[in-house]
Order: C-alpha cells, then structure tokens, then sequence
C-alpha cells in the first residue's frame, strides 16, 4: 500500500530550477534513501514533503489524503501534515529539557498528562536514554543528542518519519553503529521512513530501496542491489560504487554485449546505453570485478589482457594493485603480487559499456 | 504570526512612520498652523527661509562642522580600533570599555562639562591660567566645536572599524607576514585595506550625525551666534515672536532631505562592507601584532585622547555640581556642597523629570523593545514585497533627528483628535522615543533573532506547533537573553536621549534631557550641573548593570 506519493514534483528559486519533475511512490514500512550529490534536489525533495518548501508544481499525498497540490493551491502546512522529521542539525531547543523536547508535540496534540508521561518515557526507552530526560540538549554527546531528535520525531506516531542526513554529524565509528540501530528501531516500529543522504554506503546500509537524484531529476530507483549491481547510467555506475573506467569505441555488437578495446585488446561487455558501433563509449568495471589470472588462458583467452604492475597500496585487509594498460590505468583488488607483467581478466558479464 | 498579523502590524509601523512626516510635508505647504481654521496653500514658508541668511549661514555652518569632524573621528578612530584590536597595546583590556563612554553619555552633557571646564571661566581654563599666565585656547569658535564634535564621536568609528577588524582572521595577515610583510606594512596594505569599506561606513555615519548635532552647537555655539541647522529651527520659534509652524516644518523638510540619502548611502555601503569582510579570512584565534617601542607614544596618545574627551569634561562637570563657587584663588576643599542636589529636590518639575527619566528608560524601553520584536517577528524568516516596503520604511525616522521627530510627534498628538488628550503624558514621549530608536532597536533585536538557526523553528512547526505558538514557545524564549541586552541597551539610550523631548516638554512630561536643554536657557547652572550628574549616575548604573549581565551570560 502506497504510503507517501509524490507525482511530478516542479520547484524553483526564483530562474533556478531545483526539482525537474520528480515522480516516486513509498510503500507502507519501506525504507527509502534519497541519494545524490549535493546540489541534486534531495534535501529541497525531502523539505518539500515536510511542507517547507511550496513547490510550483505537482502533488504530494500522503496515506489517501493529498497535503500539497499546485492545480488545486493546497498547501497544508508542516504542522498540520502530521509528519515527523529529523534534522541534520537535530535542532533540538536548547531551552527545553530533553523530556519537555520529546513532549512538546503531544503538548501541541492535547495529550493527558499521565498519557504523556508515559508516552515519553515508552519512546526515551525506545533510543537508550530513558534515564536522561532532564538533561538539557547541550549537556549529551553528539550520540545521544540525535537519539533524542529522532525521539521527539516519533512521540507522536507519524505516518511517515523523514530524516535530513541523520548520520552527518556523527564520527565514522558512532556512524556504523548509528546506521543498525536505526534501520532496526524503524523496521520494529513499521514505519515509513524517507532519509537524505549522499553517502552510498550509507544508503545501502539503511534502506529498503534507493532513489538516486542528479540535477533535479530521478536517475534510478530500486533496491541497493539492483543499483549496485545493473546501474541504467554513467552516472548511477561512478556514484554506487567504486570503477574502473576504459574509454575507447564501440567495435562490434552481438546479442546484448558490445566490444570495445583496451591498447588493441578487444573486450567484451554488456551493452547498456545502446550505443551504435564507432560510437565512443565507456566501458566500466567495479574493481572487485577485475581478477588477476595465471596467463592468457584457454580457448579465445576471451577478455584476458596484459598489464604492467605499476604499484601496489596495503589496505589492511587486501592489496589494491594499480595496472598500466597502453595509455590507461587498471585497478584490482587481490593479493600482493610481483612487479612484472600480468594478465587481468574482465568477465563480460561485469563489465558494462555505456 | 500569520499572513494577516504580519500585515497588520506592518500596515500599523507604516502609518506610524508616515504620518509625522506626512503631517510635516503637509504643514510647509500652509500659510498659518495647521489648527487654525482658516490656512491655505502657499509656497510662502519656502520661500522666507530660502530667503533668510540665517538659514544658509546654518547651512555652511553644519556642512564645515561634518566635513571637519569626519576628518577628525575617521583617522583617529580607525587608529585606535586598529591599536585596540590588533597590537599588544599595555592596559587594553581596561581602556576599551572608557573608549564608548562619549556614546553614552549625553552630548549636551558633554557640552556642559566642556563649558564648566574649558570655558572662559572653566577649572581648566583658570589653573592654567594661574600656572602659565595665559590661555591658548578659546572655547566658542568654530574650529573648537570642529574639534570638540570630532573627538566625541572617535568612538563610532571605533566600534565599527574593530568589530570589523577582530572578525578578520589571523591567516590573512599571517599570509602576508609569511610573503615577507612587516607588522606595519601588513596594517597597511593587508588589514586595514580589507575593513575600508566598514571605515568608510562609519565615515558617512558620523558626517550624518555631523549634519544632525544639536546638544555641542546649542551650548558651544550659541555665546558667538554661530548656528547649525538643528539650532537654527530650535531658534527659530522665537525668531518671529509667535510659533511659526510652517517654518519649522519648512527646516524640517530639510533636514530630512539633506539626510535621506545619507542614511540610504549608510545602508548601501553597511551592507557592501558586511559582505565584504564576512568572505574573507578564517577568524581563527587572533594573536597580537608587537609594535615595539611605538607602545608607549600609542598608549600617551589615547591617554591624551580619553583625558580630553572624557575625564576633563565628566570630571569638571561632576566637581561643578559639588561645589557652591570657584574662581581665581579659591581653594575647592572649602566650598564643597551638596546645596544644587538639594536645591534640586525643591522643584518639583524636577524631580519629576528624574522620575519620568526612570519611568520611559525601564518601563519604556521595555515596551519598546516589545514593539521592535513585534515588527521583527511580522518580518521574520518571510520573503515579499512587505518585509521590503518595511526594509525602507524603518529607515525614515533615522532621517528625523530627534529634535525634528519630537516636534513631528508633537504635531501629530496636536493634530489627531484621539490623540490630543495624550500630548501632556509620557505616551506621547514614549511614542516619540520609539519611533526616532526605531531603526536602532530594529537592528539589536533582529541581531538576537539571527542567532537561532531557521530549522529550530521548522522543528516546531514539524511536530505540530502553529506559526504563532512557534513564536510564543520557541522563538521568543529563544531570544530572550538578546531581548533582555537589547532592553539594557535601549535603556541607556533612553536615559541619554535629550533632544527628543525638547518640543514635547510640559507639566508630566519633563524628562531630564529637555529639562537640561531648557535649564541651560535660563542660566541656572547650579541645577543643570547637579542633574547632569544625576544623569552621569543612572547612565553609570545602566552600564554596571550591562557589563554584570555581559559578564554573566558570556561566563
């Protein structure tokens, strides 16, 4: 069941134009991320949906009840849309006490005292710090402070929790943690959960699905793993992970693979942008793809080419090698190996020609 | 707030804004009062002022006086804050604070302790005589008051060129140190090149307030006649025997034409050096730039400055009220009194004047301060066309000196029937006050509301909160150490005021800045010097009360 539509979103400052027609459908208790570059319109998205931003176009529903419509100039605001948001500066009142903080939205609602005391509490138990309600938010730890922002977005059990790159502010160890813990405090909850971010690890850490911006526009949506694995674009390919990239032409096409060549080695890859033969094109391969062989193999010695070692990086838990390949450089991961000259293999089923 | 109050609100400062100047454009067209009956259109009160050789001479006069003391207060000024906030300067710590004081201490109080202490009878002016045998100075030309009105607004200049200069970061100078720059060159082809546009701020500032000088000009001019255009329509009521209003009003025209465009210049260029230095620099931890040996001639020359414009004057002013008379060969351990404090208990137009001086100060300015967060809140965080026509009307009364703005309010209660019941009580000084600190108290409150970052607001709204109990349970508690300091500050400004009131002056209304003005007219220096220090006393109170609160909140 569709929880949150959003359906040809336009938005604008002044001549800029930051959201080019977004269009995106959020199931009840999915998780999904909102991935891009800065400057991609996924914050401005997420703002939007809060209601602090009015777009100049399009409609935004939430359960069957729509909260923003251009045609129709509805504009519900924030406060009456029910949602819960998590900023990515928290802005947490400084002025309240952790409690008075969580409570002031079941204030705003009426709730009976003893209802809120207990509601409070139930949700400070919920993210670890039911002992710290009197507190005040500059007396907590970076940690604990976006515990209770998250805290004071789901008191009141909104029907859709955004959070505005949740983890930014943490350091990398509090982040690691912080991303389990969330993504295992919103799915017991069953909640609906739209988050920014532009960390792709980050996203495919914490969400059910993945919608990847770029320039005001959606480039690709889908799980972590159909983005990752069979990215539709140049782009979605160098921003879900980490590539090599080989420039060259198409030379020949057959049956959904292209070929393309490496300093006079032809390599075959799928053909994912369609391009026609002499078309130039990028062939890309994620660096875990790329695998050092004994030699040229057997039969065609299909995809199998020569590379000079040109260094090798100690990361810890493997060796990142760097190749050199005519007028281009290859990057693999393995084990450490002798200078000289080696063979890599590129399976044709993982290397993609855009 | 939602769209309507906002509207509301700003609808209200309109009218309040444009009604006094209004009345005033009105009133330079008549031939008569505007509350007698029978007045018609005439271009007649331009031109008798264009007419009157008065009014030019008051004219040059105030031109010479700004120009001059803007080529006094810029150089030194810019000096001082760059010695102040940037070299390893002895004792900086303690003089900073003494440099403001001429900001807060009434004008024509200064003009008085100038008088008591340099005039041709002043302390200064006889022991010298007695030790030297002559005096070189002369207190009433022009070239003194050019002097006197330039050292007195040194600080200006100050407070915007060392904000200026301490937002700067160390990495710019340091980069220039690093190239090969010495302390000297690096002040002047690095630092102070990079606050210019800031001095140059403070340059048209303190020539504005050249053009709007009413306390030294009344006090320092008048013994030789020499007018300045405020003085000149302060005289003018009694120039031609009866209160001639369209007149006045023509003068006041005037004045507000001579002064618009500089105030729309202050804020182009506030804005322009704003965005200039905030790009620029990281501002990082300052370290002091030594400047050797040139400590002691730097620390003699503020020394100087500071004994000029603050001790002699203050000091001179304060004896002078204890003292029941003094000349050649009277030694000032036998005549101290406190017969002039008595003798001001016996007026009771006087000791209501100290009394409604505390009552608009505290209870004033707090309402004030309620009114400018009010209009900033109608304002706050929403783009349109009408936080744009308030941008530009908040600045009108800026243009009005408080002698013009008092008289325009004047006419104003005199003018509105509902209101005329009112002219003799402290509303209409109340009303007055507000509107001539409007652009001031706009601009400290809006500064507090700047300090919360827009998504503690959002928040609220997020979880549910309306507009307005966003601004009843976040916003304003938010603010309210910045509102209490903006209060603090609007307090001492009110005590200080004097000119404001000088038209309002009636039974219940005196304040003790008029009562002074009119004091002086009569020649009752015992009491005008008592009360002046009075006045010293509570503006010393106010800023106790502002560096213990400083204190704290920084601590």
């Amino acid at each position: 069941m569709a929880k949150l539509i959003i359906d040809d979103l336009h938005l604008s400052y002044g001549s800029t134009e930051i959201l080019k027609g977004i269009t995106a459908t959020f199931a009840q208790g999915e998780i999904v991320a909102l991935l891009g570059r800065s400057g991609s319109g996924k914050t401005t998205l997420l703002r939007s949906i809060a209601g602090l931003e009015e777009p100049k176009k399009g409609v935004i529903s939430i359960g069957d009840q729509p909260v923003f419509d251009a045609a129709a100039g509805l504009n519900v605001p924030s406060e009456k849309r029910g949602l819960g948001l998590v900023f990515q500066s928290y802005a947490l009142w400084p002025h309240k006490t952790v409690f008075e903080n969580v409570a002031y939205g079941l204030r705003l609602r009426n709730v009976p005292k003893a209802e809120l005391q207990q509601r409070v509490a139930a949700v400070l138990d919920g993210v670890g710090l039911g002992h710290l309600g009197d507190r005040y938010p500059h007396q907590m730890s970076g940690g604990q402070q976006q515990r209770v922002a998250l805290a004071r977005a789901l008191v009141y059990n909104p029907p859709v929790i955004l959070l505005d790159e949740p983890l930014s502010n943490l350091d990398a160890k509090l982040r690691e943690e912080a991303r389990i813990w969330i993504r295992t405090l919103i799915k017991r909850m069953n909640l609906t959960a739209v988050f920014v971010t532009h960390d792709q690890v980050e996203a495919m850490a914490i969400a059910d699905r993945i919608v990847l911006l770029d320039g005001g526009r959606i480039v690709q949506a889908g799980t972590p793993e159909q983005l990752y694995t069979e990215p539709v674009s140049l782009f979605a390919s160098e921003f879900m992970g980490v590539n090599n990239q080989i420039k060259s032409r198409v030379q020949d096409k057959r049956g959904g693979y292209a070929r393309i060549e490496l300093s006079g080695h032809p390599l075959w890859g799928k053909d994912r942008a369609g391009k026609g033969v002499s078309e130039e094109a990028t062939g890309v391969i994620r660096l875990e793809q790329v695998e050092v062989v004994d030699g040229p193999g057997g039969g065609d010695g299909e995809n199998r080419i020569p590379a000079e070692l040109e260094t090798s990086v100690y990361l810890g838990s493997h060796w990142e090698h760097v190749f050199r390949c005519g007028d281009q450089t290859l990057r693999a991961f393995g084990r450490p190996l002798p200078a000289g000259t080696h063979w890599l293999h590129l399976p044709p089923e993982q290397l993609w020609v855009f | 707030m939602n769209r309507a109050t906002r509207i509301a609100v700003i609808v209200a400062m309109a009218i309040a804004v444009l009604a006094p100047i209004g009345l005033v454009v009105y009133q330079s067209f008549l031939d008569g009062p505007f509350f007698q009956p029978k007045t018609a259109f005439t271009f007649s009160a331009y031109e008798f002022v264009l007419d009157d050789e008065d009014f030019f001479d008051a004219l040059y006069n105030s031109c010479v006086i700004a120009f001059g003391m803007t080529a006094i207060a810029v150089p030194v000024g810019a000096m001082l804050a760059f010695l102040m906030a940037r070299t390893d300067l002895p004792g900086r710590r303690w003089i900073e604070p003494v440099i403001l004081v001429p900001m807060f201490v009434s004008s024509v109080v200064l003009a008085f302790g100038f008088v008591v202490s340099l005039g041709p009878a002043g302390f200064v002016t006889l022991w010298f005589k007695g030790t030297f045998g002559f005096v070189p100075w002369y207190l009433y030309s022009k070239t003194t008051l050019i002097v006197i009105a330039g050292l007195t607004h040194v600080p200006h200049v100050f407070l915007y060129t060392s904000s200026a200069l301490r937002s700067l970061g160390s990495d710019v100078e340091e980069a220039a140190r690093m190239t090969g720059a010495g302390p000297l060159r690096t002040a002047l082809t690095v630092s102070l090149p990079m606050v210019m546009p800031n001095i140059l701020y403070a340059a048209v500032l303190v020539f504005f307030l050249g053009f709007e000088l009413f306390g030294l000009p009344l006090v320092l001019g008048d013994p030789e006649g020499i007018l300045v255009l405020a003085t000149y329509l302060y005289k003018l009521t009694n120039k031609l025997g009866t209160p001639s209003y369209q007149l006045m009003a023509v003068v006041v025209v005037a004045i507000i034409c001579i002064a618009l465009p500089l105030v729309a210049l202050q804020r182009f260029l506030l804005r322009a050096a704003n965005r200039y230095v905030s790009v620029k620099g990281k501002a990082a931890a300052q370290k002091p730039v030594s400047i050797g040996v040139w400590r002691w001639p730097a620390a003699a020359m503020i020394a100087a400055w500071l004994l000029f414009t603050v001790v002699v004057p203050i000091s001179g002013l304060v004896l002078r009220a204890f003292v029941s008379s003094w000349g050649e060969g009277v030694n000032l351990l036998d005549v101290l009194t406190l017969a002039h404090f008595r003798e001001l208990m016996e007026f009771p137009n006087l000791t209501r004047g100290i009394v409604n001086t505390l009552l608009i100060a505290s209870v004033g300015g707090a309402l004030s301060v309620g009114v400018y967060t009010m209009l900033n809140l109608a304002a706050h965080r929403w783009q349109s066309g009408w936080t744009k026509l308030m941008d530009y009307l908040v600045l009108l009364p800026r243009a009005m000196p408080g002698l013009v703005a008092g008289l325009a309010i004047f006419w104003v209660f005199l003018f509105t029937p509902f209101l005329s019941p009112l002219r003799q009580t402290m509303i209409a000084i109340w009303v007055a006050y507000t509107l001539v600190w409007l652009a001031y108290g706009m601009r400290l409150v809006s500064g507090a509301l700047l300090q919360i970052g827009p998504e503690l607001e959002e928040a609220g709204r997020i979880v549910g909160a309306s507009p307005g109990r966003v601004s009843r349970d976040l916003t304003i508690p938010l603010v309210k150490v910045g509102l209490f300091s903006s209060w603090l500050l609007i307090f001492v400004t009110f005590m200080r005021e004097y000119s404001t009131g000088v038209y309002l002056l009636a039974p219940g209304t005196e304040v003790i800045g008029s009562l002074l003005v009119s004091l002086w007219g009569t020649g009752a220096v015992d009491l005008v010097t008592a009360l002046s220090t009075v006045n010293i006393a509570m503006i010393g109170g106010g800023l106790l009360l502002m560096s213990l609160f400083g204190k704290r909140s920084h601590g």
